[in-house]
C-alpha cells in the first residue's frame, strides 16, 4: 500500500530550482502528473506569461477568500453564499447534496427554487467518515430554527449516499421536517433495454399513478 | 495459522516462464483468479479514474484488488461495485493487490435499506478489522452471505447480528465456549449465572482480579444453539459480544458503532 499512499515516488530534479518548483506545484492539480505538469510549465513560460500571472494572482486571491458558507457549507466569497442570502429563493425547501458540484448539475438542468445543503463528502464509517465530518450538526442546527418545511435528500444512490438519506431523513423526522428522497429510475430518453437491473427493479418498485 | 493450500481456481499464468518466487506462498505470485462469487466490503478512490476495492471472496477470503477505470462517467462497473450486493468478479496479478478484470452481479440481491444499511457497516467493519489477506473462510462467507440476506428481509436484526459475531470468532480462531463451564467443565445450566472470560470461558464463581461480564446460562444455550429471541437474551448476549469483540479489536473503537447514536429507530450493535 506505500506506494499507493506516497503519490510522488522518486522526483528527481531536472531543470532549475524555480522550474522544478513550479512543475511540482502544478502537479497538485487532480489528472495533472510529471509529464504534463512539465507542458504545463514550459508553455506558461514560454508562451503566456501574462497568463501565469493572472493564473497565480487569481489563484492566492481564490484560496485566501474563498470559504464556506455559514448556512450551506458550498463555496463563496462572501459569510452567506448567493443563493442561501437570495431572497426570491423558498428558504422552507431544502436540497441535501454531496459536493458543490451537484448543485451546479441541479442549478443547471432542474427548475429548483429552494435552498441546499452541501455534506462535502457521506457518511462512511469504514472510511472513519461520521456526521460531525459531514457538517450534520450544523444542519441539524438548521432544522431546528423551524423555517424548513422539507428535506429534499439527494445524496448518492450508493450505498454510503443510502445511508446518508437514511441518517439525514431520521434527522428531519425528529425535528417535525419532511423528508423526501429524489426518485431514481430510467434515466430520460432511453430504452428500458439498456438499464441495469438494479435500476429498473427500482423503477418498478416506485412506481407513480398516471 | 494454517493456510488452505491454493487449489485449481488459482492458475499461475505461464508457469513455465513466469514462475515467481519460489520461496513465496504460491498465492502471492502472478495468478489469475477466475470468475467466483465474492462481495464488495468497502471501496475508496485510487488515482483520479480507478478504486481500490476490498473484496470478501468466497475462495480467498479478504484481498483487496484494484478496479481501473472504475470510476469513470461510463464504466460499466460503475454500479455493479457496491457493497452488500453478491457478485462474481476474477482478477489476477501478484503481490498484495491485485488487478480486477471481470466484475457482474450474480442474479438479484435484495438492497438493503435504510437502518439496515447501517448493520451492513458494522459486519463489513467486524470483516476489515478482524480478518487477515488472503486467508480463506468458506464457512464464514457463507454465515456472511446468510447475515446480509436475513438484514435485507424482514426477519433480520439484532439475533442475526449475533449469530454472525459467533461464527465469526469460531472461524478465526477466537471461538466462544458457550457448552462447558470452566470451573469443573460441567454443561452449562439454564438458570445460572456465569461469568465470562475472555479466552477461557464462563465460570460458575467470578474468579478474582480477572475482568468478567456476566451472562445467564439461559442466555449462553440460545447463542450456543442460534436461536435467541427473548429480550434479555439479546441483552445479554450483546453485552457479552461487545466486551469480547472489544478484545480482539483491540483500543480503536468501531466506527459504525458510532452511527447508531445518531440515528434512531435503529439498535446498536
Amino acid at each position: 500500500m506505500s506506494a499507493i499512499s506516497s503519490g510522488r515516488i522518486g522526483q528527481a530534479r531536472r531543470y532549475s530550482p524555480l522550474i522544478d518548483d513550479l512543475i511540482g506545484a502544478l502537479r497538485c492539480l487532480p489528472g495533472v502528473g510529471p509529464k504534463s505538469a512539465q507542458r504545463m510549465a514550459f508553455h506558461l513560460l514560454e508562451r503566456d506569461r501574462e497568463g501565469g500571472e493572472r493564473l497565480a494572482r487569481a489563484l492566492s486571491a481564490a484560496v485566501a477568500g474563498v470559504r464556506h458558507c455559514e448556512r450551506c457549507r458550498n463555496f463563496s466569497d462572501a459569510p452567506i453564499c448567493r443563493i442561501c442570502s437570495n431572497p426570491r429563493r423558498d428558504a422552507a425547501l431544502l436540497c441535501v447534496v454531496e459536493t458543490p458540484a451537484d448543485i451546479e448539475s441541479i442549478e443547471q438542468g432542474a427548475a429548483y427554487q429552494g435552498c441546499y445543503f452541501v455534506l462535502m463528502g457521506r457518511l462512511s464509517p469504514l472510511d472513519g467518515i461520521g456526521p460531525a465530518a459531514i457538517g450534520l450538526d450544523r444542519l441539524e442546527g438548521l432544522m431546528t430554527e423551524g423555517r424548513i418545511k422539507e428535506v429534499i435528500l439527494a445524496t448518492g444512490t450508493t450505498v454510503e449516499g443510502e445511508a446518508t438519506a437514511h441518517y439525514v431523513g431520521e434527522m428531519a423526522r425528529r425535528h417535525g421536517v419532511r423528508p423526501t428522497r429524489i426518485a431514481h429510475g430510467v434515466p430520460l430518453g432511453g430504452d428500458l433495454e439498456y438499464v441495469d437491473a438494479g435500476t429498473l427493479s427500482h423503477a418498478i418498485a416506485c412506481r407513480r399513478d398516471l | 495459522m494454517m493456510r488452505a493450500p491454493c487449489s485449481d481456481w488459482v492458475s499461475a499464468i505461464d508457469e513455465g516462464s513466469a514462475p515467481g518466487r519460489s520461496d513465496w506462498p504460491e498465492r502471492l505470485n502472478a495468478m489469475r483468479v477466475e470468475l467466483h462469487p465474492a462481495f464488495v466490503i468497502h471501496q475508496r478512490p485510487y488515482r483520479e479514474t480507478s478504486l481500490v476495492v476490498e473484496v470478501f471472496s468466497s475462495r480467498q477470503g479478504r484481498v483487496g484488488v484494484v478496479a481501473k477505470g472504475a470510476q469513470r462517467p461510463r464504466s460499466p462497473w460503475r454500479g455493479v461495485l457496491q457493497p452488500f450486493r453478491s457478485l462474481l468478479l476474477a482478477w489476477s496479478g501478484r503481490g498484495e493487490l491485485g488487478t480486477l478484470t471481470h466484475a457482474e452481479p450474480a442474479g438479484f440481491t435484495l438492497p438493503l435499506s435504510g437502518g439496515r444499511i447501517l448493520s451492513g457497516f458494522y459486519v463489513n467493519e467486524l470483516l476489515t478489522r478482524l480478518l487477515m489477506r488472503s486467508d480463506p473462510h468458506p464457512r464464514l462467507y457463507e454465515a456472511y452471505a446468510e447475515v446480509l440476506t436475513a438484514l435485507a428481509g424482514r426477519s433480520g436484526g439484532e439475533p442475526v447480528l449475533r449469530v454472525f459475531e459467533k461464527r465469526l470468532l469460531a472461524e478465526i480462531g477466537y471461538g466462544l465456549v458457550l457448552d462447558r463451564d470452566n470451573d469443573g467443565g460441567a454443561a452449562i445450566e439454564d438458570g445460572r449465572d456465569y461469568y465470562y472470560q475472555i479466552d477461557k470461558g464462563p465460570w460458575r464463581v467470578a474468579p478474582a482480579d480477572v475482568v468478567t461480564v456476566k451472562i445467564s446460562g439461559g442466555a449462553l444455550i440460545a447463542l450456543a444453539r442460534e436461536a435467541l429471541t427473548g429480550r434479555e437474551h439479546l441483552r445479554e448476549t450483546k453485552a457479552l459480544m461487545r466486551f469480547v469483540l472489544g478484545a480482539y479489536l483491540g483500543g480503536r473503537p468501531l466506527a459504525s458503532r458510532e452511527l447508531f447514536r445518531g440515528a434512531s429507530g435503529v439498535v446498536s450493535p
